[in-house]
């Protein structure tokens, strides 16, 4: 299928918003660092712009900007005009402002589960928006909700109002926040990453939704966003920003096709295309991991109380050989994290058997497992959680080795080149691990699981905090290691491109039990199960080649 | 994403231990406090160089004497210095604080630090704490001392049992969140021994909590001990504390009441810089207090 970029000519629309050579500051005396460098951008009736760029390139500063939620004592906005229709932003009170909100420009967050206040119905949350603008009666209002309600195609909506958000799916609780943003008819909507949170195919509904909404009600959008699928499917005009400053602007099929900056193209480059590489030479050596059966269930309830049984997975089997990569792919609650999990011993199975090399460690006790630790290794998703934030990263790296009998100071010296290895210079040693990146911190979980000399690494959601430039590189980290050490990659992610680019063989859960399992060019390219397809079908952007900029062709995809 | 933004340490020791941000601003107040509580240790710790007279010498002569050159405070019933009384049975309020906090901190931490990490030892455990919680401390302090006879020991046994469960309870809670972090996991699977995962991972995170409890423990042990005395169930009247100089003063109250005024105060304005320290303390080292200022 091919990409169609949206190529709508919006120059005779009216102009939303314009923000003109905005620049922000941080701190409240002059001279503090410039966050927001002259950026300046408009939107029409209409429109949907993208702002995209890596984490830190000040895409959600210019959001709170617009909607005037810039932390008054820390960040102050310094020369630069922000319009909205004709009202100039900049120059009004809080007061005025705040009644702007919500009835003439509103916003979506990227966690709905934070954004919607837990102890209240959602209903009644979005009532309080026509309440705070003191619009309608009691019963007017509630007619109004529904109606908002349904037009974001939530079902039920008599039941739905009545719930709390811990009661709604994910997708569910978007959309209540999607409806809570328009139920005024706002002229300008600003979705802050609004489907990061979500798994793929939520993503898909979400997206088309939102445009559908805009078609309705004639909104500009503005939307900000890491991810360059997204773009390509959603896009009219599309804004790249790094360090503070806009360094491209163009409308997205330009974009795509020819950009002209080189950060751009970097961006693009980085993006891991859907199409799995070249596979590798079949590994004929014993597996190093063997699951068989692989079984959890979680159990509640008790005394007094009634059993439920949960079961997270079910009967997963496979093999990992030497030196090969296995990808477990599937949407939250699938049951790959728990797959990893018990893999990893952290929690016991309840069925199957887990053989690591010639030794079964299903069953083992917690003292007999220790000395089988150092051959498993897992680095986890979270770089901010996965180093104590209290101890040196020397401690760190080093913890591991000493347990198993390595001196001190050899066990440093191993720390030392692990770190160069990694890709980092060797003084970090003595430092702690705020003072470094996500990405420096991944590489430096990884250099901790690599220093036990593993045969197998599980990589859980290893690389999916990161920004995909940082991303490529670590993917990149991990291939050059399992290269020079042979090491088997047991890799858990929801992301198709990222499986795509680094596993040889992938299995695709959901449910807790596995509906496809094959070689990543067989599951991917041309998918026997229903599961599958509708994965790789709610990808976005799967029929663009970003790197290449332009599409992938069509035997290609649909082989 | 690309800079090394690798500042040089910001603050080590005691800052880093506790997750200080550096440039943390404190107010004036609790220097106040600080001072305050310094000086009241002070004079109390070296109370034999500052006392005019012995505090438990009986002077039948000087009987209810208003203050004076000579006595200072004026003297109580017995013809004692109220002065010296006060400065010595700060000794005694101040060593059931201290002990009271040190022994409940300790204690708690490590049944804490059980509790939360073995999930069989927990169920256990937190059963008897629940007991313990049960029980009134003035109760408990007066079934010991009728066991034991009234004595520091006793007193400070007494209140550290009411107090331990409450340590407990914070500690295993920080634990039981703590060991969800992918660091403690990592760990695990790093091959470390239980015992080194609580010392070295999961402990530093209940120290900050706890120095803000042990500070409210002590404030609450030093009051509590006025309570017993003054209910005449703590230390005898031969060794001065403020709860039985007070007690003591009851008697002649309507008389004169500043043989219950000068003990109080000093006792409320030490219990008051230990509680504003606490809070400051609290301020400086909870998270989510710090970003509100932010």
């Amino acid at each position: 299928m091919a990409t169609r970029f949206k190529t709508q000519d919006f120059d005779p629309a009216d102009e939303v918003i314009a923000i003109d050579r905005l620049c922000v500051e941080l701190g409240t005396a002059e001279g503090g660092r410039r966050v927001l460098d002259e950026v300046s951008l408009t939107i029409r009736l209409g429109e949907t712009a993208c702002l995209v760029g890596e984490s830190g390139s000040g895409k959600s500063l210019t959001s709170l900007a617009v909607m005037g939620l810039l932390p008054a004592n820390a960040i102050r906005v310094t020369s630069g005009s922000i319009r909205l229709g004709d009202t100039d932003l900049l120059t009004r009170s809080a007061r005025e402002i705040r009644a702007m909100r919500g009835s003439r420009m509103s916003m979506i967050f990227q966690e709905p589960m934070t954004a919607l206040n837990p102890v209240m119905r959602v209903g009644h949350q979005i009532a309080e928006v026509l309440e705070a603008h003191g619009i309608g009666s009691t019963s007017e209002r509630r007619r109004r909700v529904l109606d908002i309600m349904a037009q974001v195609h939530l079902p039920d909506v008599e039941r739905v109002y009545r719930s709390y958000p811990h009661q709604l799916s994910g997708g569910q609780r978007q959309r209540i926040m999607i409806a809570m943003a328009l139920i005024l008819e706002p002229a300008l909507l600003i979705a802050d990453e609004p489907t990061t949170a979500l798994d793929v195919t939520t993503q898909q509904q979400i997206l088309g939704l939102i445009s559908e909404l805009q078609r309705v009600h004639g909104t500009a959008v503005l939307f900000i966003t890491h991810d360059m699928g997204v773009v390509s499917e959603i896009a009219d005009t599309v804004h790249v920003m790094r360090q503070g400053r806009i360094v491209e602007s163009a409308p997205a099929e330009r974009l795509f096709r020819t950009p002209q900056h080189d950060y751009t193209k970097a961006l693009l480059d980085a993006v891991p295309s859907l199409h799995p590489r070249q596979p590798r030479p079949q590994e004929t050596r014993p597996p190093v991991l063997d699951v068989e059966s692989l079984g959890k269930t979680y159990e509640s309830g008790g005394f007094l109380k009634k059993h439920v049984a949960k079961r997270a997975a079910e009967d997963v089997t496979f093999q990992l050989r030497p030196g090969r990569t296995l990808g477990i792919v599937g949407e939250s609650g699938s049951g790959k994290s728990t797959v990893a999990r018990c893999v990893m011993r952290l929690i016991d199975p309840t069925d199957g058997t887990i053989r690591l090399g010639d030794a079964d460690i299903t069953r083992l006790s917690p003292g007999q497992l220790r000395s089988r630790r150092a051959k498993i290794q897992i680095v986890f998703q979270d770089p901010y959680r996965s180093l104590n934030p209290r101890r040196k990263i020397v401690s760190s790296l080093i913890e591991g080795p000493i347990n198993f009998g390595l001196p001190r100071n050899q066990a440093i010296e191993r720390a030392r080149t692990l770190l160069e290895t990694v890709g980092l210079p060797a003084d970090a040693l003595d430092c702690y691990p705020h003072q470094f990146s996500g990405g420096q911190r991944q590489r430096i979980a990884i250099a901790r699981a690599v220093a036990m000399e593993p045969d197998v690494i599980v990589a859980d959601e290893a690389v999916s905090a990161l920004d995909v430039s940082v991303q490529d590189q670590v993917l990149h980290l991990l291939e050059d290691l399992q290269r020079d050490l042979g090491i088997a990659i047991l890799f858990i992610t929801h992301d198709l491109r990222v499986a795509a680019q680094i596993c040889d063989d992938v299995i695709v859960m959901q449910h807790g039990k596995v509906v496809e399992h094959g070689t990543a060019g067989d599951v991917l390219v041309s998918p026997r199960h229903a599961y599958t397809r509708a994965l790789i079908e709610a990808a976005p952007g799967r029929g663009w080649d970003f790197a290449a900029g332009r599409e992938i062709a069509r035997e290609e995809t649909n082989a | 994403m690309a800079d090394v933004s690798r500042a040089t340490t910001p603050g080590g020791g005691i800052a880093r231990l506790l997750g200080l941000p550096p440039g943390t601003r404190i107010g004036v107040v609790p220097w106040i406090a600080l001072a305050m509580l310094l000086f009241i240790v002070l004079v109390t710790v070296f109370a034999p160089l500052f006392s005019p007279h012995d505090p438990i010498a009986l002077s039948p002569l000087n009987r209810l004497k208003p203050s004076s050159a000579e006595f200072p405070l004026g003297t109580d019933a017995y013809g004692r210095d109220v002065l010296s009384r006060v400065l010595y049975g700060g000794q005694v309020s101040l060593l059931i604080g201290v002990a009271t906090a040190a022994i409940a901190v300790v204690a708690g931490l490590a049944i804490g630090l059980v509790a939360g990490f073995f999930r069989l030892a927990d169920a256990l455990i937190m059963r008897v704490m629940d007991a313990f919680m049960a029980i009134p401390p003035v109760l408990l302090a007066v079934a010991l001392v009728a066991i034991h006879g009234a004595s520091v020991s006793s007193v400070i046994l007494a209140i550290t049992f009411s107090e331990i469960p409450r340590v407990v309870r914070l500690v295993r809670s920080i634990v039981l969140s703590a060991r969800e972090e992918p660091y403690v996991e990592a760990a695990i699977s790093l091959g470390t021994r239980m015992p080194v995962i609580l010392w070295r991972h999961l402990m530093p995170n209940t120290l900050a909590p706890l120095i803000v409890q042990a500070t409210y423990i002590c404030a609450s042990a030093i009051l509590i001990e006025a309570i017993l005395s003054f209910l005449g169930l703590g230390i005898g009247t031969e060794t001065p504390s403020w709860g039985n100089i007070m007690a003591d003063g009851r008697t002649y109250f309507m008389l004169k009441p500043s043989l219950i005024f000068w003990p109080g105060l000093v006792l409320s304005l030490c219990v008051l810089s230990i509680n504003i320290l606490g809070d400051t303390a609290r301020d400086m080292l909870d998270p989510r207090m710090r970003k509100r200022e932010a």
